[in-house]
């Protein structure tokens, strides 16, 4: 028999308001196994965990139980403390008397009852408890980037300088994500581009940086440490490698079509760099604008290259490399304007979107950063903003804020002001929100010193009259109907998480909220980790964020990742399925049901009635198998059990149960 | 019939005499006439001249693939006769790995509808005898793979095939398949009873059990390489065949062949407690098939069991 601890956690008041402590403990010492039960108020604090490592050495503890909190909170702490007292860390078990008892019942004696039931169950399950022992993995020491926008860049070069290999990855051409389109950035106004791209040469040029654009993740196989990721590196028609970016081709080339860009204020060729600034700086055809590609004529860029490398014969490439840590850094896509029919968007022409105004502003935009109007070129005297579009809002299926765009708006209403001076900005809020250093003081100037006039109310309707925009809302303040007349209306909309990020997440194994947003291991205390160790978060991907807060969960996340990677090996999970052979009869449903793709069939050879036969059963791959337990209940023939879930130990539970 | 019947049996002879004097196969499973009229049991032969032994009709109802799982781990190669039920239990046992595919020889048998020798009113008197229910619900009367076939019949993964070759004109004549509508009627019936009334059922069910096992020996779906019933781990379950523990049997038994059950019919005939086991194996069929999208166990080798694969889609979110 065993000799087994019970250890009993007040949680300050969070479970002795409900629970009798004492009264689970004395009750507890009567438990088979059972030699000694306390209570005390904090079983985490170094007092109780001093207690319960006293415990473990006088009354020469085998295992014991803990009644307090969740596991997920803190397991590995009562683990490391039996660790350190010279016990197996899988001879404790945690029972959650917090959630699971006081705060869901109010009447005492209940709480008190069902708290008594669940310690009685975790004693049952110490008792068939065996001690278990982690593995070792190698790790391969290289980081994997997707996505090279700020944030991106900014986690490759905080893992590239702490001494490992990154591979950025982007599927666009360029680095530089949205924040390459952007004109200027709050609260500063320093030009984007002039933060931007030196950042992007100096991950370019960095020696442990290598830069993988035009390329997408296909496939992840493998584990923390090491991850086998299949790239598709799309085909350029352009070999980088012979390519001086000389941009002859590009002058020739005679198709022109709209630039996603300059969000299709702009024209670019079918063989283009997105913008000048554009790293890595060579051309990329576009297959399906190409006249060559597509007819069969032209090849005008062929002709002309000086240095042969146009290949209209590249095809796609798949590439498999191994990488020991992945942060993922894929960003947001702006809201799609068109769900917003009031508001007449892309149907009429001069109602935009924030991000189209950034092109219209910026100096190497489609209008050299003058602010024209789309339909007609003029210059707007009356703009009419519209904060919220795609944000907090119901209806439209997004109930999230997405940050940046109250000081995106007071941003654009302060560079229109400066442009064109003799211009007012009417701004339609729901909420101002601005919580950032300095972002208070910025808005706060965009109404005093730039004139902009914010309306609280939402805008009902947009309708074109002659060459102006009748936009028609309500002033919530004033408690009636406004309506202005307005030459430009911008949009501030909304980010939407990338439209294919849920199958980026089925790749990597990592999970999303019903957004599409990917969820982080924990909000306050895992904020850039995953579920899936080994894969970091970094940037808008993981919920709408703004400059400053992307860059600085970049690097948070390439501390992360660095920090795994300064590892020499990394503990495997020591909770994983086991086979018994003797009853496997190699069915191998437990192979297809597996989603780490951690179960094989083996042979093995075994003497039969005094002859050798060989026969196939299942063999767990310690380093991939993630201990979720889909194996243990595919088995029809129970010959899979999980290691601290057996089938006994789960049997256990329920017959202390019953049994009381 | 007789006629057809003896036809049949002399094409099986010679199939598996040449099979055997040829070496292609160490030896053949098949039916052979009983010490009754209405009896046909199984047969195994290794030799040509044992091949008179097989025989073929109406009382040929055993579902011999089971009896396979003695050769799993072999290395020989054995031919066997399938009815359309049964090449179902080769595709399981092919899907379970629990047979290489190329160490068995899968022989397709035109099926003419089993007697039901329930109504055997006269043991010493031969009689036209009525259909067994399985054969009247029956909807794979073909065999669904097979490496030869006697008897002019085809091979089809189609549901609801009318039966084919010799004995077809007779199966349909005998309403082979003719209420394949009523299959789940049991089940409607026992669930539209209050938990009050199918709880007393099954427990009169569980009652009558005995443990003799008959239903798990004979399912080609029940391979485990050692029964939990027969491991002498007591902590799961108690030996003796009380209703408690005869229903932990029951339900554990059909759990384990949900998603997997080829409805050969196989454990309720051999019952002899006469417990209605097909309404349990046909709850967890219908059951399956409204989460999973419709679904017959052992058709298509290359098909994995909805509760053996792991799909993105799976209606469990959290997976």
């Amino acid at each position: 028999m065993k000799r087994i601890g019970v250890f009993v956690c007040h949680c300050g008041t969070n479970i002795a308001n409900t629970v009798d402590c004492a009264k689970v403990a004395e009750t507890a010492k009567d438990f088979p196994g059972v030699v000694f039960a306390c209570d005390y108020k904090y079983m985490c604090a170094e007092p109780g965990q001093v207690m319960i490592q006293e415990a473990i050495r006088e009354h020469n503890l085998d295992g014991y139980v803990v009644a307090a909190c969740s596991p997920r909170m803190h397991e590995p702490t009562f683990r490391k403390c039996a660790e350190r007292a010279g016990m197996n860390p899988y001879m404790v078990e945690q029972v959650n008397i917090r959630e699971q008892c006081s705060w869901v019942h109010a009447d005492k004696t209940k709480g008190t009852d069902k708290s008594i039931d669940i310690t009685r169950m975790g004693v049952a399950k110490v008792a068939q408890n065996e001690p278990l022992f982690s593995t070792t993995i190698p790790v391969t020491k290289r980081a994997l980037v997707i996505g090279a926008g700020i944030a991106g860049i900014q986690a490759a070069i905080d893992i590239a300088d702490a001494g490992y290999p990154v591979t950025l990855l982007d599927r666009e051409h360029s680095m530089g994500g949205k924040m390459a389109q952007v004109d200027k950035t709050f609260p500063t106004l320093d030009c984007s581009a002039c933060i931007l791209t030196p950042k992007m040469v100096e991950a370019a040029q960095h020696p442990n940086i290598e830069i993988v654009t035009y390329a997408e993740v296909q496939a992840v196989d493998g584990f923390v440490g090491n991850f086998d990721v299949t790239i598709r590196k799309k085909a350029r028609y352009v070999d980088v490698d012979k390519c001086t970016g000389c941009g002859l081709c590009s002058e020739k080339c005679p198709k022109k079509v709209a630039s996603e860009f300059e969000m299709n204020l702009g024209t670019r060729k079918a063989i283009y760099v997105p913008f000048p600034q554009a790293v890595p700086n060579k051309p990329v055809i576009d297959a399906k604008n190409c006249r060559f590609l597509v007819e069969g004529k032209c090849g005008v860029c062929k002709k002309v290259c000086p240095t042969g490398a146009v290949d209209f014969e590249q095809k796609d490439e798949l590439i498999v490399e191994r990488f020991g840590s992945i942060v993922v850094a894929t960003g947001f896509e702006q809201f799609d304007i068109s769900k917003y029919e009031e508001y007449g968007a892309g149907r009429i022409p001069d109602v935009i979107t924030g991000l189209h105004l950034e092109r219209l502003m910026n100096a190497s935009g489609p209008t050299m950063g003058k602010i024209k109007r789309p339909s007609d070129g003029k210059v707007p005297e009356k703009i009419v903003f519209i904060k919220c579009v795609g944000s907090r809002d119901e209806a439209k299926g997004r109930s999230y804020c997405s940050r940046a765009c109250c000081m995106y708006v007071a941003k654009h209403a302060t560079l229109i002001k400066e442009k064109i001076p003799t211009s007012k900005s009417y701004i339609f809020y729901m909420d101002v929100r601005t919580a950032g250093k300095n972002y208070e003081e910025f808005y706060t100037r965009a109404q005093n010193e730039y004139d902009a006039q914010y309306v609280r109310g939402r805008v009902s309707k947009i309708f074109q009259v002659g060459d102006k925009l009748i936009v028609r809302g309500e002033d919530s303040l004033l408690g009636r109907p406004v309506e202005i007349e307005a030459d430009l209306v911008v949009l501030a909309a909304g980010m939407d998480p990338q439209q294919d990020a849920k199958d980026l997440a089925r790749t990597l194994g990592i999970s999303y909220d019903q957004h599409g947003w990917f969820t982080e291991a924990h909000p306050k205390l895992r904020p850039v980790e995953t579920h899936t160790a080994g894969i970091f978060l970094a940037g808008a991907c993981q919920g709408p964020k703004d400059i400053p807060d992307s860059v600085a969960q970049a690097s948070a996340a390439a501390v992360k990742a660095a920090g795994l990677l300064s590892k020499k090996e990394l503990t495997a999970e020591a909770q994983t399925a086991r086979c018994d052979e003797a009853y496997c009869s190699g069915c191998g449903l437990c192979v297809s049901i597996c989603p780490y793709k951690a179960i094989e069939l083996k042979r093995i050879s075994e003497r039969v009635h005094g002859g050798t036969r060989e026969r196939q059963v299942s063999s767990v791959n310690q380093g991939l198998c993630q201990g979720c337990g889909a194996c243990s209940v595919a088995c029809p023939s129970s010959a899979m059990n999980l290691k601290g879930f057996s089938n006994d130990q789960i049997l256990a539970e329920v017959d202390a149960l019953c049994q009381r | 019939m007789r006629e057809i019947n003896a036809k049949l049996t002399q094409e099986m002879g010679d199939l598996a005499r040449d099979l055997l004097a040829s070496g292609e196969v160490k030896g053949v499973f098949g039916w052979t006439k009983g010490s009754r009229w209405y009896l046909t049991p199984p047969v195994f032969i290794t030799k040509p001249e044992e091949a008179d032994q097989l025989c073929y009709d109406e009382f040929a109802v055993n579902n011999l693939t089971g009896l396979l799982l003695d050769f799993r781990d072999s290395q020989d190669k054995i031919a066997i006769f399938v009815k359309g039920c049964d090449s179902r239990g080769i595709v399981r046992l092919v899907q379970d790995n629990q047979l290489k595919r190329e160490n068995v020889l899968v022989i397709g048998v035109p099926c003419p509808g089993m007697g039901d020798k329930g109504a055997v009113t006269d043991h010493r008197q031969a009689q036209e005898l009525p259909l067994l229910a399985k054969c009247l619900e029956c909807r794979y009367p073909n065999p669904v793979l097979a490496d030869r076939t006697i008897g002019g019949v085809t091979v089809t993964t189609e549901p609801s095939a009318a039966p084919s070759g010799a004995t077809a004109e007779a199966a349909k004549g005998r309403g082979v398949g003719s209420k394949q509508a009523d299959r789940f009627a049991q089940v409607e019936a026992i669930e539209k009873m209050s938990p009050d009334e199918r709880s007393a059922f099954w427990q009169a069910q569980n009652e009558k059990c005995i443990r003799c096992y008959a239903c798990r020996n004979i399912c080609p779906a029940c391979n485990c390489r050692e029964c939990i019933f027969d491991s002498d781990k007591k902590n799961w379950v108690n030996k003796a065949a009380t209703p408690t523990d005869n229903a932990f049997f029951g339900i554990t038994r059909a759990m384990h062949v949900a998603g997997r059950c080829v409805e050969c019919g196989e454990c309720e005939r051999v019952c002899p407690m006469d417990i209605p086991i097909m309404a349990m194996n046909r709850k967890l069929i219908g059951d399956l098939n409204e989460l999973f999208g419709p679904y017959d166990a052992g058709v298509k080798p290359e098909e994995k069991p909805p509760l053996g694969a792991f799909k993105l889609d799976d209606p469990e979110e959290f997976m």
